[in-house]
């Protein structure tokens, strides 16, 4: 298979590149998100002991919905391909300069880890399924009974979840051709983004299902009627602030490297700087300042931090931030860069 | 560094809803204080049970009218400057009845419901998700109510304006009739809601001189000397700095290129007011898109807001330098003139000449945006390969007036020149 060295001199690419739509975007945030997830999910299975009962929204809610929603990237993905038949090929080969095989193996590993992580608890979870599915109760109790397969899980989750949410960043840092992409900063940037968002992901899940005077009626209804069905008992509410508190951090480290992006493309060549500018102060300035760094980050900082000081409870609205942020932070990078071009040294 | 930033071109569009959104943000923070987060107490005001909407609301209006006023009259501020919105009165009163009705049945306004989202009320988060969805539709709905929204247009008016009385006057007038309203609220608060008033409350019985009190007792008097202080506004005859007229018109600064109003013009800003200070006649003849005929003897002090950006032009430059000195002594603080006049918008914009032979690839690339340009004004760029510079009097064809309605630049039957097609791959 012959891989394109996506460079100048190709049309579509010069003088900006227009070949990405929404697809490209909607992946890297899901991608992002179920890697926090997984990350999320393996540090809890190695700090909990084996049979402890009570992280269920981590160690199962967590990968469960991660399978469903690195199921929506993959299927993004798959729709931004031009030979959708050819996709098979991608398997055929191990290319370690490239990114693209890189991250098209990983994926592929990621859904047994998921699934693994999903399976160690999920009897406790949804004893409804595993009465009509025994298996599922074999399964949880051979891998509980051995501690160090616990072990393993966990740290396969991490390491994939970290390979996960780096290996986008370096795909887009690789694109030479594209000034703004061509930082080092990006895989970590995307890392704890992904991080952030599925810390507020898990945090919004154990807020809705938490008993609330002013919750609306229909959430009520939808919450019973899952908790009948499931004959779960609620979740456990006390890892809220746990995970506010992990989502700050998160979006500290997250604040301080788009920083650090900046000042690298700022300190750089005239293009890299033209680039910068263009979240800046240029055509996508007012999304970024208001979409990313305001809505995304300093407002949900804000609100949580207000929440673990008690000043305030615990609600949907910094999670719901954090999520659209993570969101419009992937269309912000993947638009502006690709309309960022060396073709700016002409003017 | 002249006000207002946006439209004096401070900054632009994107910065704007940058500083909008910081701005926004310090708004909702003193809502969500007054407690305005919460449908319960804001749906208490249609019940008379709590009026504390009217209050903070009444109370933002005649500070900043009060403080406006002195500001304006103590020279400290241009009313002059101040953008009005147009007032439009059968579609505002209709926008006026839906959005009370919506107020009413989903218990907040925009404002307000933001407020509520963030603090993390769900029904809040749904009514900012219907507005939203109603802006989406709202937009795909409204060429076909463009013409409804235009109805009734009285133009930028105030009050004082409309009813020919003394600006002052309506300021105290207006500070009485808060007063009133406010004593009015805590009377219908005791009497629909049982509440019973604060200690230091207007109508409280104490006789004490509370801060309450106090705080209305010096918006009366202030309102009072509004009533005496006669008119805001700068007169004709204010203060010119010549100082300062003769540093702006020995710089660039008062000038803008005729490339850059061609490409402001493309782009379809209408942030500027494009005026023709020749004859009628030769108006007639050609003008660039979208101007305005006000020939140099009609220059009168009210022939625009003085909060609009003029750009003068006439056939060389004496005649708008002329008009800018006259418009800047009185007093427009934002007034340019067209670098040239028509001579240089014919020579770059409508007929713009091909590089030479060896010009560098930049020159090439720039000739080939400015030839789309020309196109899109009727004009034809001057491809003559060789390198004497032309006669252009006698080579230029003749001017013919711009297509049908010639007023504002709108998309031509030439499309915009600059506007990329977005492929998938």
């Amino acid at each position: 298979m012959t891989e394109f060295t996506l460079f100048r001199h190709t049309p579509g690419i010069d003088p900006t590149l227009h070949i990405w739509g929404w697809e490209i975007p909607v992946y890297l945030f899901l991608g992002g998100l179920v890697a926090g997830l997984m990350i999320l999910a393996g540090a809890r299975l190695l700090i909990m002991r084996p049979h402890e009962r009570q992280a269920m929204v981590c160690c199962t809610i967590g990968p469960l919905a991660g399978l469903a929603l690195l199921s929506l990237g993959m299927l993004a993905l798959f729709l931004d391909l031009s030979h959708k038949l050819y996709v098979w090929r991608l398997y055929l080969i191990f290319e370690p300069t490239s990114p693209m095989s890189w991250g098209s193996w990983i994926l592929l590993l990621v859904y047994p880890a998921l699934l693994a992580n999903a399976l160690t608890h999920l009897p406790e979870t949804i004893p409804a399924l595993a009465k009509r599915a025994p298996m599922l109760v074999t399964i949880s109790d051979y891998i509980l009974a051995r501690p160090r397969l616990v072990v393993a899980i966990g740290l396969a989750n991490i390491t994939l979840g970290i390979a996960l949410g780096i290996y986008t960043g370096i795909l887009l840092g690789t694109l030479g051709a594209r000034p703004l992409w061509s930082s080092a900063v990006l895989g970590p940037l995307f890392l704890f983004s992904g991080l952030s968002t599925a810390a507020a992901l898990l945090h919004g899940i154990l807020v809705f299902t938490t008993p609330d005077a002013e919750r609306p009626e229909f959430a009520d209804f939808l919450l019973s009627l899952l908790a009948r069905w499931s004959q779960a008992r609620p979740l456990d509410t006390r890892i809220a602030p746990t995970l506010a508190q992990a989502d700050n951090s998160f979006l500290t480290i997250e604040l301080a490297l788009l920083g650090l992006l900046l000042i690298g493309h700022l300190s750089s060549t005239a293009v890299h700087q033209q680039a910068a500018w263009l979240l800046l102060t240029g055509p996508y300035a007012a999304v970024f300042w208001i979409g990313v760094i305001g809505l995304g980050i300093l407002l949900p900082l804000f609100l949580q931090h207000l929440e673990l000081q008690h000043r305030i409870r615990h609600t949907l609205a910094p999670s719901l931030l954090v999520l659209t942020g993570g969101l419009v932070l992937r269309f912000v990078l993947v638009n502006a860069g690709q309309a960022s071009h060396w073709a700016a040294m002409l003017n | 560094m002249n006000a207002p930033f946006f439209k004096y071109g401070m900054f632009g569009d994107e910065m704007s809803l940058v500083v909008a959104f910081a701005i926004g943000i310090g708004f909702g923070f003193f809502l969500e204080r007054a407690g305005f987060g919460k449908a319960r107490l804001l749906a208490a005001q249609f019940y008379f049970r709590d009026l504390r909407v009217l209050k903070v609301m009444f109370t933002a209006i005649i500070t900043a009218m009060v403080g406006s006023f002195l500001l304006a009259r103590f020279g400290l501020l241009d009313l002059s400057l101040v953008y009005l919105t147009p007032t439009f009165l059968v579609p505002q009163i209709v926008g006026g009845l839906i959005l009370g009705f919506g107020f009413i049945i989903g218990g907040y306004c925009p404002g307000t419901s933001c407020v509520s989202a963030a603090t993390g009320r769900v029904d809040g988060m749904v009514y900012l998700a219907g507005m939203i969805g109603g802006l989406v539709g709202f937009a795909e709905f409204y060429p076909r109510i463009a013409h409804l929204v235009k109805l009734t247009p009285l133009g930028q008016v105030t009050l004082a304006e409309q009813f020919n009385i003394p600006y002052g006057l309506l300021v105290f007038a207006v500070v009485l009739m808060a007063l009133g309203a406010f004593v009015a609220a805590e009377w219908a608060e005791g009497r629909f809601g049982g509440k019973t008033p604060d200690a230091d409350s207007l109508l409280a019985p104490a006789r004490r001189f509370t801060p309450v009190r106090k705080f209305a007792a010096v918006l009366a008097v202030l309102g009072l000397v509004a009533a005496f202080a006669g008119s805001p506004y700068r007169t004709a005859l204010a203060r010119v700095d010549t100082r300062q007229l003769a540093l702006d018109a020995g710089t660039k600064a008062d000038h803008v290129m005729p490339a850059e109003l061609a490409d402001w013009l493309v782009e379809g800003r209408n942030d500027f007011l494009v005026v023709d200070v020749r004859e009628p006649a030769e108006f007639a003849a050609y003008h660039i898109p979208g101007a305005l005929n006000v020939p140099l003897a009609a220059l009168t002090p009210d022939f625009a807001r003085r909060n609009e950006r003029i750009i003068f032009y006439s056939d060389g430059g004496i005649h708008a330098a002329q008009a800018w000195f006259l418009i800047r002594a009185l007093g427009f603080p934002s007034v340019y003139m067209l670098f040239g006049g028509l001579e240089e918008w014919k020579d770059t914009v409508l007929f713009p000449a091909a590089p030479l032979a060896d010009a560098s690839a930049k020159d090439r690339i720039d000739f080939a945006r400015r030839s789309a340009v020309a196109k899109y004004f009727g004009g034809t760029p001057r491809t003559g390969t060789d390198a004497t510079p032309v006669a252009p009097a006698a080579t230029l064809p003749k001017l013919a007036l711009p297509p049908p309605t010639a007023a504002p630049a709108g998309p031509n039957s030439v499309p915009a020149p600059k506007k990329k097609k977005k492929e998938g791959c």
